[in-house]
C-alpha cells in the first residue's frame, strides 16, 4: 500500500478545500463579522492541514497551519478582519495553491518554504494577539474545555460505540502492549467510524492509521490490516496503538482524516490490557492471560520481535515512507502524475444504467423475434423491424445520455475569477465589481478545462483596457464602481459565454492611427479598412492597445490567444462594442467536440461532411449567376457578393457534375464572412461521431477529422473555416 | 560477469513477422502489432503524404494507411487476395495500418543472426532498415518502425 494511491482524491479535496476558502475569503472581506465563513474556511483550513499532514507534505502542512491558527483567532475574536490580514492569507492561500499544482505535477511538494508568508502571518498573529492582550492566553483555555467536553461525552456514547472494548487480544499483543507502557508510552484503544456517504473506506481508514502512525504504532487492528485494506469492513474499525502522544492529539489526528464521522477511544493501563474483552467477558481468558504474561516476563530480550512479526500495519507503513522519497525522481517527466477524472452526478450513471438495461430488452426481443418467427418470413420481419425501432430511440437517449455524462459545469472554469478581480481591483486602483451568471452552463468536459485561460484573458482586458479609472468615471457621470461581467447560457447547439464591462469600449478611431503608428498597415489601407476589420487586428499576434505595458496585459499576447485558444475549441469569438459605453466580447463554443450535426455532401464520388453549424444556406446557382471577380469566382445572393470554391479542385477530385447548368452551392460562414462551397450532390443531414485522422498524417487542416456511416464506410469532414 | 552478459545477450531472441513486398522480405517486431486484415475500402484523404492510402474503420475505429511499397519508393502494384494491412501500435494510442503484399509466417531471429546493414545497398537510404536477419530462409530485413511511420514528410 502507498500513499501515491491516494494522491487523486487528495488533489481533487485540496483544490476543493483552496477554492472553498478563497470563496470565503472573498464573502469575508465584504462583510467582515460573518460568522459563518470564518467557520468555513477554518473547517477547510483544519482539513487540509490534516491532509497534507497525512500524505507526508510538511510544508504544505506548516502553512495550511499558520493559516489555521490566524483563522482559529478570528473565530474566537482575538483578531480581527482586516484588509492587510486578507492580503497576507490570499498571498498564503496561492502558496499553497502553488504546492498543489507541484503536487498534481510531481506528486511531490517541492523546496519552495515560503518562509517568508509562513513568517508574515506568524507576526500576524502574533501582533493581534498582543493587542488583545490576554484574549491569546484566553484561547486555549477554550480548546482544551471543547476538549475535555468531548471528553466527558465519548464514553456515555462508549458503551456502544467502543468495539475496541469487545477485541480478543492474543499474548504476543497483549505483551507489546503491556511492553510499551512500561517504558512509559501510551496504550490506546480506538474505534473509528467512517462515514456512510464515504466512498472509498480503505483508503480513509489507511490515512487514519497513517495519522496515527505519525505519534506511534498501530499493534492491532479489527479486521485485519488486510482485510481493511481491501474494504472489508462496515462503516467502523477498531485498533489499538502504541503512542508517544495523548489520547486527545491521536483522536484529533484521526477526526483531520475527511469523511471520518467519529472516533471514540481510551487510554489503556495494564489492568485493563489484562481484563480483556469486556463484553465478551470470557472465563477461559484469565487463564491465558497470565501464561501470557508469565512468558512475556520471561523473555523480556525477545520484547521487539513479536511486533515485528505482526502482519499488522506497521511493517508495511514504512514502505510508504521509503517510497515516497523515491516516487518523485520516478516521475520527474513533467507530465501530471495523476489521471484525469471526472466526477459524475450518480443520476447520470443511473440514467445510463437503465439505458443499457433497455437495450439488453431490445437485443433479446430480437433474438426471439427472429427465433420464434418459424417458416413465416413476413412475421419475423414485421416483429424485428418494430423491435428496430425500438433499438433505435434506446440508442440515441443511450448517446444522449454518455455525451451528458461528459458534461460538467463551466463553474470550475470561471470560479477562480471573482479572487483575480479582486486583485486586478487592488493593483489598478480601480473599483470594480465582477458578476457572473450561467456559471451552471455545462460543456463538455475537455472544452471546460481549457477555458479558463481565454476568458482569464478577456477579463483582464476588460479590468485594464476596458474600464476607465475611477476619476474618468466620476467625471463621465457612470457610477464610481466598474461591471465587469460575465454570461454564459446555451443557444442552440452551441453555448455562448459574453464577457464585457461598462467601461469606455474600443475606440475605433484611436486603434486606427495605432495600426498607422505601428506600421502595420498603410495610411491608405488603414482609412479604409471598415470598424470590424480594424477591430479584427485587435486580435492579431502582436498587436496591442496598453500605452506601456503592465503585468497585467499589454503585451500583444493576449486577445490572439484567446483567438486561438477559443479556435482550437472549435469555437469563435466576436466583439460588441460602442465608444463610451462598453464592449462585450462574446464566445460561442459548440456544445460538445465529439459530435456534431453535419450535412453530407458528395464531390467526385468521394462522401463529405460539412458541420450544420458553419452553414448558413443551401442555395441552387445557375451557371450564369457565377461571374468574374478579379478572376475570382462570385455569386450574388441577396444583394452580397459571396466567392465561389470548388470543392472539387480543393480536394483534388474529378467534380461529376462540372459541365452542369446548376450547381448545388453551399453557403458557409465564419463570423460574418460568407464563401459559397460548390458540391456535386447532397445527400442530407445526419449526426455524426468525430474520429481524429490521427498523428501520422499530414494534412492541411481542411480535413478536420473523420467519422464511420451506417455502412462502415469513412467519410472526411471538412472544416469550412480554413476554406473562407 | 562480462561473460555472463554476453552470453545473456546471445540468447535475445525476437519474433518477428515476416511480409513479403514482391521478392523481398521484411520483418516487423511482433510486440508492435496490433492486428493483421485484408484491405477494407479506403477513403482517400487529399492533399497528404503520397504514401498514405487513406483511411479505414476499423471496428469503428479511423486509422490512416499507408502503402509500404510507397514509402519505401517501390513501384506500386494492384491489391491482390494476398494483400494484407498490417495494424501497427507503436505508441497505444495511435494505430497506423501498412500496406503489404503478403503475410508470410513468423520467425525467431537470436540477435547473433543479426548485422547491421551494409550501407552501400541501402537503395533508399532513409534508414528505413535497422538490421538485416539472417533466418533459415534467406535474408530478411528488419524495418525500423519509427522511420517508417513516425517520420513526417516536410
Amino acid at each position: 500500500m502507498d500513499v501515491s494511491q491516494y494522491l487523486g482524491i487528495f488533489l481533487d479535496e485540496a483544490t476543493e478545500h483552496v477554492q472553498s476558502i478563497s470563496d470565503q475569503m472573498m464573502v469575508l472581506e465584504q462583510e467582515p463579522d460573518n460568522q459563518e465563513a470564518v467557520n468555513e474556511i477554518f473547517r477547510a483550513a483544519h482539513s487540509l492541514k490534516g491532509m497534507a499532514g497525512t500524505m507526508g507534505y510538511k510544508r504544505m502542512q506548516m502553512l495550511t497551519h499558520r493559516m489555521e491558527d490566524c483563522f482559529s483567532a478570528v473565530r474566537s475574536g482575538t483578531l480581527s478582519v482586516t484588509s492587510e490580514m486578507m492580503d497576507i492569507l490570499f498571498q498564503a492561500l496561492d502558496a499553497v495553491e502553488g504546492y498543489v499544482d507541484t503536487i498534481r505535477e510531481t506528486s511531490d511538494e517541492g523546496d519552495n518554504d515560503n518562509e517568508n508568508i509562513v513568517q508574515d502571518l506568524e507576526n500576524y498573529i502574533n501582533n493581534g494577539g498582543a493587542s488583545g492582550g490576554g484574549d491569546a492566553a484566553k484561547k486555549p483555555a477554550k480548546k482544551a474545555e471543547a476538549k475535555a467536553d468531548k471528553k466527558a461525552a465519548s464514553p456515555n456514547a462508549g458503551n456502544e460505540k467502543a468495539v475496541y472494548q469487545t477485541l480478543n487480544l492474543d499474548d504476543t499483543q497483549k505483551g507489546v502492549l503491556k511492553d510499551a507502557i512500561v517504558s512509559g508510552k501510551h496504550v490506546f484503544g480506538f474505534t473509528v467510524y467512517v462515514q456512510e456517504s464515504c466512498l472509498l473506506k480503505a483508503a480513509r481508514a489507511f490515512l487514519v492509521i497513517k495519522a496515527i502512525e505519525e505519534n506511534g504504532d498501530v499493534i492491532v487492528t479489527d479486521p485485519s490490516s488486510q482485510d481493511i485494506e481491501d474494504e472489508k469492513f462496515d462503516l467502523c474499525f477498531s485498533l489499538f496503538c502504541i503512542s508517544d502522544e495523548t489520547l486527545e492529539k491521536n483522536k484529533e489526528a484521526i477526526l483531520s482524516v475527511s469523511e471520518i464521522e467519529d472516533a471514540v477511544g481510551e487510554e489503556y493501563t495494564e489492568e485493563m490490557i489484562d481484563a480483556g474483552p469486556r463484553q465478551a467477558g470470557g472465563e477461559a481468558e484469565p487463564e491465558e492471560e497470565e501464561s501470557g504474561e508469565t512468558e512475556e516476563a520471561g523473555k523480556p530480550a525477545e520484547a521487539d520481535e513479536p511486533s515485528e512479526n505482526l502482519p499488522a500495519v506497521p511493517a508495511k507503513e514504512s514502505k510508504p515512507a521509503s517510497q515516497g522519497g523515491g516516487a518523485p525522481s520516478k516521475k520527474a517527466a513533467g507530465k501530471p502524475v495523476v489521471s484525469r477524472t471526472i466526477r459524475v452526478d450518480i443520476e447520470k450513471l443511473d440514467t445510463l444504467m437503465n439505458l443499457v438495461s433497455e437495450l439488453i430488452i431490445a437485443k433479446n426481443t430480437i433474438v426471439s423475434a427472429a427465433a420464434t418467427g418459424g417458416g413465416d418470413a413476413q412475421k419475423t420481419n414485421g416483429a424485428i423491424t418494430e423491435n428496430i425501432e425500438y433499438l433505435e430511440s434506446v440508442t440515441t437517449n443511450l448517446h444522449e445520455a454518455v455525451m451528458k455524462v461528459r458534461m460538467v459545469p463551466i463553474e470550475s472554469a470561471v470560479q477562480k475569477f471573482p479572487r483575480m478581480v479582486r486583485d486586478l481591483e487592488k493593483k489598478l486602483g480601480k473599483k470594480m465589481n465582477l458578476t457572473i451568471t450561467g456559471e451552471e452552463t455545462e460543456l463538455d468536459r475537455t472544452v471546460v478545462d481549457e477555458l479558463g485561460d481565454p476568458l482569464q484573458h478577456l477579463i483582464r482586458n476588460s479590468a485594464d483596457h476596458g474600464l476607465e479609472s475611477t476619476e474618468l468615471r466620476i467625471e463621465r457621470g457612470k457610477p464610481e464602481t466598474g461591471t465587469i461581467f460575465l454570461n454564459a447560457y446555451q443557444d442552440g447547439n452551441s453555448v455562448i459565454i459574453e464577457v464585457g464591462d461598462d467601461g469606455n469600449g474600443i475606440d475605433v478611431e484611436a486603434v486606427r492611427s495605432k495600426i498607422i503608428e505601428r506600421g502595420y498597415a498603410s495610411e491608405d489601407v488603414a482609412h479604409q479598412m471598415t470598424d470590424k476589420e480594424v477591430i479584427n487586428v485587435l486580435f492579431d499576434p502582436g498587436f496591442s492597445m496598453a500605452k506601456k505595458v503592465t503585468d497585467i496585459s499589454g503585451r500583444g499576447v493576449g486577445l490572439d490567444v484567446v483567438k486561438s485558444n477559443i479556435e482550437s475549441l472549435g469555437g469563435d469569438v466576436e466583439v460588441k462594442t460602442k465608444l463610451g459605453e462598453g464592449s462585450t466580447f462574446i464566445v460561442r463554443l459548440p456544445l460538445t467536440l465529439a459530435i456534431i450535426q453535419a450535412l453530407m455532401v458528395i464531390v467526385g464520388g468521394e462522401k463529405y461532411a460539412i458541420s450544420l453549424d458553419s452553414i448558413q444556406t443551401i442555395e441552387d446557382v445557375s451557371v450564369n449567376d457565377i461571374k468574374l471577380v478579379q478572376s475570382k469566382e462570385v455569386i450574388q445572393l441577396r444583394g452580397t457578393v459571396i466567392p465561389i470554391i470548388r470543392l472539387s479542385d480543393v480536394l483534388g477530385v474529378e467534380s461529376t457534375n462540372a459541365d452542369a447548368e446548376n450547381f448545388v452551392v453551399v453557403i458557409v460562414k465564419k463570423g460574418d464572412s460568407l464563401a459559397g462551397l460548390i458540391v456535386d450532390e447532397l445527400m442530407g443531414q445526419q449526426e455524426i461521431v468525430i474520429k481524429s485522422l490521427g498523428k501520422y498524417i499530414n494534412n492541411d487542416r481542411l480535413i478536420s477529422g473523420a467519422t464511420v456511416l451506417g455502412d462502415g464506410e469513412v467519410a472526411l469532414i471538412i472544416d469550412a473555416n480554413t476554406l473562407i | 560477469m562480462a561473460a555472463e552478459v554476453e552470453v545473456y545477450k546471445e540468447d535475445v531472441v525476437t519474433q518477428y513477422i515476416v511480409v513479403n513486398l514482391g521478392l523481398e522480405h521484411f520483418g516487423i517486431d511482433i510486440k508492435y502489432i496490433d492486428n493483421i486484415v485484408r484491405v477494407p475500402s479506403i477513403t482517400r484523404v487529399p492533399n497528404v503524404q503520397h504514401y498514405f492510402k487513406g483511411v479505414i474503420n476499423l471496428r469503428g475505429e479511423v486509422i490512416p494507411v499507408m502503402d509500404l511499397r510507397l514509402r519505401l519508393e517501390l513501384p506500386e502494384i494492384e491489391h491482390t487476395g494476398k494483400t494484407r494491412i498490417i495494424i501497427i501500435k507503436l505508441d497505444p494510442s495511435a494505430a497506423i495500418g501498412v500496406i503489404v503484399d503478403e503475410v508470410e509466417e513468423v520467425i525467431d531471429l537470436k540477435e547473433s543472426q543479426m548485422e547491421k546493414p551494409s550501407t552501400d545497398n541501402s537503395e533508399n537510404g532513409l534508414g528505413y532498415i535497422s538490421l538485416v536477419g539472417k533466418a533459415d530462409r534467406g535474408l530478411v530485413s528488419i524495418l525500423n518502425l519509427a522511420a517508417v511511420i513516425g517520420e513526417k514528410e516536410s
